[in-house]
C-alpha cells in the first residue's frame, strides 16, 4: 500500500516520544526505536509499505494501524467545518450581567469599571425572569442548562438576581429540566444573608481573588484606592462552611505577577477554595501585554503546579488546578474541536438592557451583539459576528499542530491584540502551544504512573 | 518484536483506534486467507452453483463471482446467504480511506 503521514507532533520523553494525531486527537507513547524510524521516513512525502526494508516495516505498519500512515491521497485530514445550522443548536449557557456596575476599580478590568464602555445601570427583575426563561426555552431538547449570574458585580442587584434564579428554578422544573447555577464575584458582598441564599439555590461561586493580600489589593482596589482582601476573606469564611456547591478562586495575574503563580495558588488552596483557576490578564491595554521572560515565568510556575498535581495523583488525589484539569480530561477524551469555544453555539450573555453578544467578555462591543431577548439572537448575526474574528485565522492554523485542540483561540484576546491593539495575529500562538504541550506531557505522565482512576474522574466530568 | 509494546495507546482515543485496528483484523476472516484452507466442507457439494472455488491452496482462489450466485446451497450454518467471496473486496482500506461513505465516496476506488 503507498501511504503517506497524517498530520502528527513528536514530543520527546525520557525513554521515547509521545505522539500527537493531529486530526484524531490520539496520543501514543511511542518507544525510541520507533522514534527513530518515524524520523528517517518522516521526510518521505509518500512510502511502499511493501517496498521498506522489513526491519522498518514493521515498525510503519504500527504507525498505519495507529492512523499516522494512511493511503497516499485518502482525505484523512478532517477540516473543521463551520457551515453547520447555527439555529438548531441549543441554548446551554447564558450569561446574565445583572449589574453593570461595581463597587471595585480593578487595574485591569476588561468592562471598564462593570458597565462594558456605557453607563452604569442594572438589570430589572422582569427582564432577568424573561432572560432565565429563554435559557430554558432555548435549551430545546437538552434536559440542562447553565445559568450564569454575572456583571459588574452581581451582588450589588440582589434583586435581579433572586428573579432570575427563582424564575429559572420553577420554569426548569416545570419544563422538566435541571438548571445549574452559578454566580461570579468579587466577593465583597456576600453579606449572612447573600450566603444564605446562595446555600439555600446550591449556586456555585466563583469568586474573584488574585493571591495573598499585597498582590491582590493592588489589582484590586476598591472606588477610593483601598484593598479588598481583608473583607473577601472575612466573608469567604461565611460562605465556605456549609456550601452546597463548589466555591471556586478565580486569579487574574498581570504579567508581573506571572512568576508568583505558585505561590498564588496554594495560598488560596490554603484560604479552603475547592478549585483555582489561574488567567493571565487580558491585554485590554498595551502595557499589559507580556515579554518573552514572563511568559516563560508562567509556564514555569504552571510546571510547578502541573508537578504538584502529578505528586497529589501518585496518591490517588485531584490537586484542584483548573486550568489543567480541564486540559487534562479533554486530552484524555482526546476530543479536537472545529471552533475555538461555544461563544454563539449554544453559549450566549445577555447585558443588562436585554441584548444578546456571543460573550460575556465581548459584552458592550457593537460589533459582538446578535440580538436581543425579545427577538432572540438572529443566526445570521452570530455567523457575521464570530467571521469578523475568524476569518483570516483558518491559514495560520491549518499548519499548526495544535490546530484541533486550540482552533483559534479565545474571540476576545484576539479581538482585542488584533483589532484594538493592532497587533499581527498569532501573537500568543506560542504560549498556547508551549501550555498544550506541557499537558500533553503531564497527561502522558499521568497514564505511565497508572493514574487511571484520576483520569476517569476526569473524563466524566467533562462528558457532563 | 510486539508492535504494541513499541506504540502505547495513551489516551481514550487513541484506545478506540487500537481496538479498531485490531478489531478491523479479526471481524472478516476470508474463506481462502487461512493456511490450510477455511473451506466450508460439507453441506453442500462441488457440484452445486456457486461452489466453484478452487479447494486446494493454489490459485485461482475465490473464483465465485457475483453472477453465479445463487441460493442452492444456503442451508444449515455452514453456508453463507449469498456467496460473496471476500476475496472480490478490492477495498481491504474502505474504513481508512473512506472515513465518512456521504463525503468520502469519491475516494473508493
Amino acid at each position: 500500500m503507498i501511504c503517506e503521514w497524517t498530520d502528527h507532533q513528536v514530543f520527546g520523553v525520557k525513554d521515547g516520544a509521545i505522539l500527537f494525531g493531529v486530526d484524531q486527537g490520539t496520543l501514543f507513547h511511542i518507544d525510541e526505536e520507533t522514534r527513530s524510524t518515524l524520523a528517517r521516513w518522516n521526510g518521505s512525502p509518500t512510502l511502499n509499505l511493501d517496498e521498506v526494508p522489513i526491519a522498518d516495516r514493521e515498525i510503519l505498519e504500527g504507525l498505519r494501524d495507529a492512523r499516522f500512515l494512511a493511503p497516499a491521497g485518502a482525505r484523512h485530514r478532517l477540516e473543521p467545518s463551520r457551515d453547520f445550522d447555527i439555529a438548531s443548536i441549543p441554548l446551554t449557557t447564558m450569561v446574565l450581567e445583572v449589574a453593570q456596575d461595581c463597587n471595585l476599580n480593578c487595574t485591569y478590568c476588561y468592562a471598564d469599571g462593570g458597565s462594558y464602555g456605557k453607563a452604569a445601570r442594572l438589570l430589572d427583575p422582569a427582564t432577568a425572569r424573561q432572560a432565565a426563561r429563554k435559557l430554558i426555552d432555548d435549551s430545546a431538547d437538552r434536559d440542562a442548562a447553565t445559568l450564569v449570574i454575572f456583571g459588574g458585580e452581581p451582588l450589588m442587584n440582589m434583586p435581579a438576581v433572586e428573579a432570575a434564579v427563582a424564575e429559572a428554578r420553577s420554569y426548569a422544573a416545570e419544563k422538566g429540566k435541571q438548571v445549574f447555577i452559578s454566580l461570579t464575584t468579587n466577593g465583597t458582598l456576600l453579606t449572612a444573608d447573600v450566603v444564605d441564599f446562595i446555600h439555600a439555590n446550591r449556586i456555585a461561586v466563583a469568586i474573584s481573588l488574585d493571591g495573598p493580600a499585597d498582590l491582590h489589593d493592588s489589582n484590586r482596589p476598591n472606588l477610593k484606592g483601598a484593598g479588598s482582601y481583608s473583607r473577601i476573606t472575612a466573608n469567604l469564611s461565611r460562605l465556605l462552611p456549609g456550601a452546597t456547591a463548589p466555591v471556586a478562586a478565580r486569579v487574574t495575574l498581570t504579567p508581573d505577577q506571572w512568576s508568583r503563580v505558585e505561590e498564588v495558588f496554594f495560598h488560596l488552596m490554603d484560604l479552603g477554595f475547592h478549585e483555582v483557576g489561574i488567567a493571565p490578564v487580558s491585554p485590554v491595554r498595551r502595557e499589559l501585554l507580556p515579554d518573552a521572560k514572563q511568559e516563560d515565568d508562567l509556564l514555569q510556575g504552571f510546571a510547578v503546579l502541573a508537578k504538584a498535581f502529578l505528586k497529589a495523583a501518585k496518591t490517588n488525589r485531584l490537586l484542584p488546578f483548573t486550568n489543567l484539569i480541564d486540559l487534562l480530561a479533554r486530552l484524555h477524551l482526546g476530543q479536537t474541536k472545529s471552533v475555538s469555544c461555544g461563544a454563539g453555539y449554544g453559549y450566549l450573555a445577555v447585558d443588562s438592557s436585554g441584548s444578546i453578544y456571543v460573550c460575556h467578555r465581548l459584552v458592550g462591543e457593537a460589533e459582538f451583539r446578535v440580538g436581543n431577548l425579545d427577538d432572540g439572537a438572529a443566526p445570521g448575526e452570530i455567523r457575521r459576528a464570530l467571521d469578523s474574528v475568524t476569518c483570516g485565522r483558518q491559514e495560520a492554523c491549518s499548519s499548526c499542530w495544535a490546530r484541533t485542540l486550540c482552533s483559534g483561540g479565545c474571540h476576545y484576546e484576539n479581538h482585542l491584540r488584533e483589532n484594538q491593539l493592532g497587533l499581527p495575529p498569532g501573537g500568543s500562538c506560542d504560549f498556547i502551544r508551549r501550555w498544550l504541550q506541557l499537558g500533553i506531557e503531564v497527561y502522558a505522565e499521568l497514564r505511565r504512573d497508572g493514574s487511571d482512576e484520576i483520569l476517569a474522574r476526569m473524563g466524566k466530568r467533562l462528558k457532563c | 518484536m510486539d508492535k504494541k509494546k513499541r506504540i502505547e495507546a495513551l489516551n481514550e482515543k487513541a484506545r478506540a483506534i487500537e481496538a479498531l485496528s485490531s478489531g478491523e483484523q479479526k471481524s472478516v476472516d476470508a474463506l481462502q486467507s487461512a493456511d490450510p484452507l477455511n473451506m466450508p466442507v460439507g453441506c453442500s457439494t462441488v457440484f452445486d452453483t456457486g461452489w466453484e472455488t478452487n479447494p486446494r491452496p493454489t490459485n485461482p482462489v475465490g473464483m465465485c463471482q457475483p453472477s453465479a450466485h445463487d441460493f442452492l446451497g444456503c442451508a444449515g450454518d455452514c453456508w453463507w446467504p449469498a456467496q460473496n467471496p471476500d476475496g472480490m473486496t478490492n477495498n481491504a482500506d474502505l474504513e481508512l480511506m473512506c472515513s465518512s461513505i456521504s463525503r468520502d465516496w469519491r475516494d473508493v476506488k
